[in-house]
């Protein structure tokens, strides 16, 4: 009965697909608008109901301001959706920052932790909480259970985190990165701005990394950061893609299987 | 109809200098025994959180209690001797030392309060004499009326040596006044101190039953205390000194006798107390008692036939407890939003925790697990025989929202609150905020915390002023070379590393709020003169200089305040 056969290979594979998407809802995505960004991305844009990592490179990794930036520009886009939470322990933000970049203060709960437990906890507990649009966490670390754990936190009623590394200061780093539970990973660091003819200092740019994307490829782009004022569009724009390094990066085998 | 118990110990310092002398000494001797008064480890715990919480009214009381007694002081040599000498304790009166208090034997061979040292001593050569300790007299009583909350929530303590009960509507839970009073004074007696107790409709009137009533105790009828206070002597009226020596000199030894006379007389020859203390005493005048805590109908208790100390056991008696007075909550339509769960050890000691809501809730499910985690604190000893829980704040709360008349954002906003309130019982109070505008130009002072529940105030900076996103709590010092003297720097130094930069903006001035500060802390050297640089890489920070150009008093230094993203 090569038929029934068939049938039953095509059943199984459905349940092997359903075992390995796990308790997962399908997940509404993002699009940032720009096709040379959401190509590489699962679904043509950033994955919702997930977390995804923010690592940077340098001192930032201290002072965790570029990626605070552009954690607070994707958060801006879901603030609408409800509240944006932000688990830290240095409590340095600064929310006339913030509200620069476009995320009111009055839609963010600040929540300072003692230790990195505590942070874990808080930010599984507030990723789990109906009425949360974003969490923001600052951890120096996220190793494969608590990933996990952040993950299935997610899935519950569909807040997407944004972990951003951040190194307390003087602590000497941790290991390098293995493997993560991160949707997505993302290597920020700042870049210059263009101001265009005037004087001073032009919006914000980020110069961003798509490292690891499940289900899509990684790349590299700069953004420019838009004003509150465009609400329909994605609060960051392309300015440019550095796409000779995504292109290269999305033959690279190792990177393939992982997605 | 208010009832009231009033309890009394007598000779009250001699009895707590027994037992913190010698009740310590002998454990097990007595599984109710009473918390050591001398603020102890469970006493000076519940003193502290309750400073901190529901009343917050006696804050002066916590200071001393933070230092304890060791739990085991020495017992007296001569302690053993098992003879009853006279006890008395002396203090200095204005460099003479005197009585304070007399122990019953000691009043039976003609002692009293008050005589000189040297004439005791004279009359009673073998007069055991020890040092009076009022203060530790003063702890040991409210150690005691802590330990009475587990009959009333409203404790308040009476004097130097009695305490008041308001045991409205709580009786029943003992089975009665009468059951709820023999109870109260057979655990203090089990303890070592004698008490009399009296429970009437009056605070005057169970003052007065409990001192001049007789031994043991005595219960008023409600409405029927005017009979049985007639036969008193005037003493029992609470008088000050004055009347009560004047007045039996007029032959008015009764409080019977003044019921009779005019009361424009009385109070024109001795003053309105006395006619304030009779009222009072009938239930003609209101009389206000400071309790230790506010008084809460929303009290519920819990005790168990077999004391209980396995955690999953107390978790178990938090959410019982929990559900009974939600559910009465639920009944009457209110919510509340501070709750306090205690419990109450075998030895008295009482281990308080409390749960604050940001929203009025009466939801025992949300309660219960705010509880839990503070459970595995409690140290059950030998077990746990009594629960209460009363609440604070209760407010009116509309009925249970049901999921078809309440809009989808209500329900997210109370999900949120109910975030807000595990992450807040979990990391502390000021661990989770909202940032709020605050009206101040200085960068520091632009942002105050907020509640992080309820409605929100809009953003009030100023959009045209960029901010950085991280502001350091203290501007690190940089060095800086800049070509101009109002210009912005070139390059500069920043934890080693060198920055140079690429564009630039500024300054933007900002002084130091004068009217805050003291005069020699404002001036040319405070001022701060901002900007925002680049670097070459793209990196953005929030410069400022400080300082003046050519003033050789005040040299300008640089500093880095933040980073922008």
């Amino acid at each position: 009965m090569p038929g029934s056969r068939q049938a039953r290979l095509t059943a199984l594979k459905g349940q092997v697909a359903a075992l390995e998407a796990g308790t997962r809802t399908p997940t509404s995505v993002l699009p940032f608008g720009d096709p040379r960004v959401d190509d590489c991305l699962p679904g043509g844009g950033l994955p919702l109901g997930r977390w995804h990592e923010l690592a940077s490179a340098g001192m930032e990794i201290e002072t965790g301001a570029v990626a605070a930036g552009f954690a607070a520009m994707l958060a801006r886009s879901m603030a609408g959706q409800g509240a944006v939470i932000w688990v830290m322990r240095r409590d340095d933000l600064y929310a006339p920052g913030l509200a620069g970049l476009g995320l009111s203060a009055s839609r963010l709960i600040q929540v300072k932790t003692p230790d990195e437990v505590q942070t874990l906890m808080a930010l599984e507990d507030a990723l789990g909480s109906a009425g949360v649009a974003a969490v923001i966490g600052e951890v120096e670390d996220v190793d494969l259970t608590a990933g996990r754990r952040l993950q299935l936190a997610c899935e519950r009623h569909g807040a997407t985190g944004l972990v951003i590394r951040r190194r307390p200061w003087g602590g000497t780093g941790r290991k390098p990165d293995t493997g993560s539970a991160a949707a997505t990973r993302w290597r920020v660091s700042a870049a210059p701005s263009d101001p265009v003819g005037e004087p001073g200092l032009g919006p914000p740019r980020w110069r961003a990394a798509l490292e690891r994307s499940r289900g899509g490829r990684p790349g590299e782009w700069i953004f420019e950061g838009r004003q509150e004022a465009d609400h329909d569009a994605h609060p960051l724009r392309v300015v440019s893609g550095l796409a000779d390094h995504g292109l290269d990066a999305a033959n690279d085998l190792p990177v393939r299987r992982r997605a | 109809m208010t009832r009231i118990l009033s309890v009394w110990f007598p000779d009250w310092p001699i009895t707590a200098w027994t037992r913190r002398t010698t009740c310590l000494s002998g454990d097990g001797h007595d599984p109710l025994a009473l918390p050591p008064p001398r603020g102890e480890g469970g006493s000076a715990n519940r003193r502290r959180n309750e400073t901190g919480g529901a009343s917050g009214d006696r804050g002066s009381t916590s200071n001393a209690s933070l230092h304890p007694a060791p739990l085991r002081e020495p017992v007296p040599p001569h302690e053993g001797k098992g003879g009853r000498r006279p006890l008395a304790l002396l203090t200095t009166e204005a460099g003479v030392r005197r009585l304070y208090a007399v122990d019953a034997a000691a009043r039976a061979v003609g002692l009293f309060a008050g005589q000189k040292a040297t004439d005791a001593a004279a009359l009673v050569p073998e007069l055991r004499a020890e040092e009076a300790d009022p203060p530790a007299d003063v702890q040991a009583l409210e150690a005691v009326s802590d330990w009475c909350v587990r009959y009333s929530p409203a404790v308040a303590v009476d004097g130097v040596d009695g305490l008041f009960l308001d045991i409205t509507g709580v009786s029943h839970l003992w089975g009665g006044e009468a059951a709820m009073a023999d109870d109260l004074l057979a655990r203090l007696a089990t303890n070592g101190i004698p008490a009399r107790a009296a429970v009437a409709d009056t605070a005057g009137a169970a003052w007065a039953l409990a001192r001049f009533g007789g031994e043991g105790r005595v219960i008023a009828d409600p409405g029927g205390q005017a009979p049985r206070l007639a036969p008193l002597p005037i003493t029992a009226l609470r008088l000050d000194e004055v009347s009560a020596a004047q007045l039996p000199r007029l032959g008015l030894t009764r409080i019977e006798r003044l019921l009779g006379l005019p009361r424009a007389q009385l109070t024109r020859r001795f003053g309105p107390m006395v006619l304030r203390r009779l009222d009072q005493a009938l239930g003609r005048a209101e009389e206000a008692l400071t309790f230790r805590r506010p008084p809460t109908p929303w009290f519920d208790r819990l005790t168990f036939a077999e004391p209980i100390s396995v955690l999953d056991d107390l978790v178990r008696a938090a959410g019982d407890i929990t559900e009974r007075l939600c559910r009465r909550l639920q009944v009457e339509g209110r919510g509340a939003r501070r709750f306090e769960l205690t419990f109450h050890r075998l030895d008295g000691k009482a281990f308080p925790t409390q749960a604050g809501l940001s929203l009025a809730g009466r939801d025992a499910r949300v309660l219960t697990r705010l509880f839990a985690p503070k459970l595995e604190m409690i140290d059950p000893g030998f077990g746990i025989e009594v629960v209460t829980l009363s609440a604070g704040g209760v407010e009116r709360l509309s009925a249970a929202q049901g999921s078809l008349d309440s809009s989808r954002a209500a329900l997210a906003e109370e999900e949120v609150a109910a975030l807000v309130d595990r992450l807040a019982n979990r990391l502390g109070e000021s661990a989770v905020w909202r940032a709020e505008t605050f009206e101040s130009h200085v960068p520091e002072r632009a942002v105050h915390p907020a509640s992080a529940v309820g409605p929100a105030r809009p953003d009030g900076w100023d959009p045209d002023k960029p901010r950085p996103i991280r502001l350091f709590p203290h501007p690190e010092a940089i060095a800086a070379v800049a070509e101009l003297p109002d210009e912005p720097p070139v390059a500069f130094t920043w934890r080693g590393r060198r920055h140079r930069v690429k564009r630039a903006e500024g300054p933007e001035r900002i002084a130091e709020e004068w009217w805050r500060k003291p005069i020699d802390k404002v001036g040319p050297a405070f001022v701060r003169d901002y900007y925002r640089v680049e670097d070459d890489t793209g990196a953005r920070f929030w410069l400022f200089r400080a300082g003046l150009y050519g003033d050789p008093e005040t040299p300008p230094r640089w500093w880095l305040h933040g980073v922008f993203a």
